[in-house]
């Protein structure tokens, strides 16, 4: 499905490039032209993803090809939901070059069915996917609450220095990107949540242990704990504003380790 | 046809120089129908505001000259002022020039303040006082139109509009910034002023909600209250009203400050850290800058104000740059818009020439066909012309839809085919 992920790749760049004209240009036409570019390209990448799990026969989310590319759909769905909740263009030109870049490693990275460890074990039960999903889709409300935290301080800082750039005048309001971050933290908590317990059925289900202290299981579980701290931080209203926003900025840094960082480390969890 | 154009502005003339030559809207229809008659100016427009006073009008191309000379005859005798009173002050425009200049005004790219959005209707309004005078025609209709249709695309396509520039003015700017949206927000006015007052009407028209007023004397906090809906308060009890307002504008006179670290600090935790913004316009200040230090607390003094609104201005005077490429591209189109009003004209002249070349013919062919009785000439005559009718009818009427449809490429092709050229 190479050639399939080519096309979505081009609809992504071409997104990314007016997303990020309307942006600089504050063109009403530029943003349309990202909007209809990327609706293409997330059908065309929902289609990829079903022909891959047609063709393979696994769920299309176990090597690091499918995550990547499984990361990027789940980001761009994501954008789509902000943007219909909120409607905040600026977004689009932070968060779909990103999902380019994801999409274009997924498409150059070669076919890697061949590695030790087969996908075929572990489609045989649904919670391995709902597990993989859900962690997924909570990486990619995380990425959100990072932008949105880092738009806060970015005007935050503008508005106490009295300085503003071109980018202060593009960015959405503190209140909207407040409001981003909470939500998009408190749904980004509920998927990790879930996601952990269904890994931890899981592998309860599969040999008897729920946790084995693999360092991709401890970083989930710090990164966890983080944004339950942020959560209740925010609804108690102490830490509203700067601090939560840097508890945002701080707990992404996070999830990249548990990501990208635990497959450095090794452990159990070397796949996705 | 031409467009000519004869006016002052605040950059060419005193203000009492402008006032006596300003048009009220009565005198704006009266002079117009003077100002018209059809021969040499065809069409008349005024906008005639407190820094402008324009007068375009519609002329043919041989007749320009004369049509900017019978504009300033106009003016004199109109406002009954002497030509050399105001001589000096006065531009003349022509054709693309006149163009441009409308095209300019109407963008608010020739503004005291570039881009400030009432001078759009301020032409709007002319334009409907000279269509009630009935004044403006064919051209000038495509003229005005294709301004607003250039002020809507200088609007949307640049920042020329986007920041504020005048202090009053960013007290809404930052509120927006700050909350997204100003409704369901409150406003807390400590003193007055005619800066601050402004300030919060500001406020009140983009949506604020719920106007405390605290003023020294009862009865300045009581006329502003009902003026804004508001509740009037005691300076004393500002402690218990801090933690209500969103948005707090301090200006008074008092020699030290009103809203002190404390007060603040009290009223955040109140307001369980929800972001509040001041504005203080006073001079000594008011407003402790301290709290600008606070969490979700904002403190603008009159200087961060001016700093703003100045850079703003830069940021608006770079934008006017790219605003000027869009006049120019758009004087380029209107041209050839009007060059395809002319095309009426040239389609009746068409008729007849083709009319004529029959007519010659018979001429040339009489003697060959012997004497006829003046019946069978007669015959002879309509059998050409109705032919020559007949066959140009169909052509001559598809011209005319796309000349009134204003169809420049069809015009141009017709123009070519025809050899039309002027």
């Amino acid at each position: 499905m190479r050639s399939l992920l080519l096309a979505v790749l081009a609809a992504y760049i071409v997104a990314a490039i007016h997303a990020i004209l309307a942006f600089v240009n504050k063109r009403k036409a530029l943003h349309r032209i990202s909007l209809w570019s990327l609706a293409a390209g997330f059908a065309l990448h929902t289609a990829a993803l079903l022909a891959d799990w047609i063709i393979d026969g696994h769920y299309p989310l176990f090597y690091r090809r499918e995550t990547l590319s499984f990361l990027a759909w789940t980001l761009a769905a994501t954008y789509g939901l902000v943007l219909f909740r909120y409607g905040t263009q600026a977004l689009g030109a932070f968060i779909l070059p990103p999902i380019s870049v994801l999409v274009f490693i997924a498409a150059i990275i070669q076919s890697d069915s061949n590695t030790a460890v087969s996908a075929s074990g572990f489609s045989t039960t649904w919670l391995f996917p709902v597990h993989t999903t859900l962690v997924i889709f909570a990486y990619a409300a995380f990425f959100v609450v990072f932008l949105a935290s880092s738009m806060y301080l970015f005007q935050e800082r503008a508005l106490k220095l009295k300085t503003f750039g071109a980018a202060f005048h593009r960015l959405p309001s503190l209140t909207t990107v407040n409001e981003i971050a909470t939500s998009a933290a408190a749904i980004g908590l509920t998927m990790l949540t879930v996601g952990i317990a269904t890994g931890m059925m899981w592998s309860a289900s599969r040999d008897g242990h729920i946790w084995r202290n693999d360092p991709k299981e401890i970083f989930a579980a710090l990164t966890w704990l983080l944004y339950l701290l942020l959560i209740i931080y925010r609804s108690t209203a102490g830490w509203r504003g700067r601090r939560a926003a840097w508890l945002g900025v701080a707990g992404f840094a996070l999830v990249l380790c548990t990501f990208f960082g635990a497959r450095l480390m090794g452990g159990y969890h070397v796949f996705g | 046809m031409s467009i000519v154009l004869v006016g002052v502005n605040h950059k060419t003339a005193p203000v009492e120089m402008r006032e006596l030559l300003a048009f009220s809207e009565e005198a704006c229809t009266e002079g117009l129908r003077l100002l018209v008659d059809g021969e040499v100016v065809r069409e008349g427009l005024i906008v005639s505001t407190c820094n402008r006073v324009e007068v375009v009008a519609a002329t043919t191309t041989e007749k320009m000259q004369e049509g900017t000379e019978r504009i300033s005859d106009f003016l004199s005798v109109s406002r009954n002022l002497p030509r050399d009173f105001f001589y000096d002050h006065v531009y003349n425009r022509t054709e693309e020039d006149a163009v441009r200049h409308l095209f300019r005004v109407t963008s608010s790219l020739d503004s005291m303040v570039v881009g400030e959005p009432q001078v759009l209707g301020q032409v709007r309004r002319a334009y409907s006082l000279a269509l009630e005078a009935g004044t403006a025609g064919r051209v000038l209709n495509r003229l005005v139109h294709h301004a607003f249709h250039v002020a809507k695309r200088v609007r949307t396509e640049t920042g020329i509009a986007a920041n504020a520039v005048s202090i009053s003015y960013m007290a809404v700017e930052l509120g927006k910034k700050i909350f997204n949206t100003l409704k369901g927000h409150s406003v807390l006015l400590i003193g007055g002023g005619e800066m601050a007052e402004l300030s919060a009407r500001h406020l009140i028209n983009a949506g604020a909600e719920g106007v405390l007023i605290a003023n020294r004397t009862v009865e300045t906090a009581e006329r502003l209250a009902a003026e804004f809906n508001g509740t009037a308060i005691s300076l004393n009890d500002l402690p218990d009203y801090l933690a209500e307002a969103d948005i707090v504008i301090c200006s008074t006179g008092a020699e030290d400050y009103v809203v002190t670290e404390a007060l603040a600090r009290k009223a955040l935790e109140e307001r369980r850290n929800r972001p509040a913004f001041f504005i203080d316009i006073s001079v000594p200040r008011n407003v402790d800058p301290a709290i600008g230090e606070l969490p979700n607390m904002f403190v603008f003094d009159i200087d961060d104000l001016e700093a703003v609104v100045t850079s703003n201005i830069r940021e608006r005077e770079k934008e006017a740059e790219r605003a000027e490429l869009i006049v120019e591209s758009e004087i380029m189109q209107f041209q050839q818009a009007l060059r395809a009003l002319d095309f009426g004209p040239t389609i009746g002249a068409l008729r007849q020439k083709l009319q004529d070349i029959a007519r010659l013919e018979l001429a040339r062919q009489k003697n060959r066909l012997g004497q006829l009785t003046p019946e069978q000439e007669r015959a002879v005559e309509a059998l050409l012309l109705s032919t020559v009718n007949k066959i140009s009818h169909p052509v001559l009427s598809q011209m005319r839809r796309s000349y009134e449809a204003s169809d420049i490429e069809t015009i141009q092709a017709w123009r070519d085919i025809f050899g039309l050229e002027e």
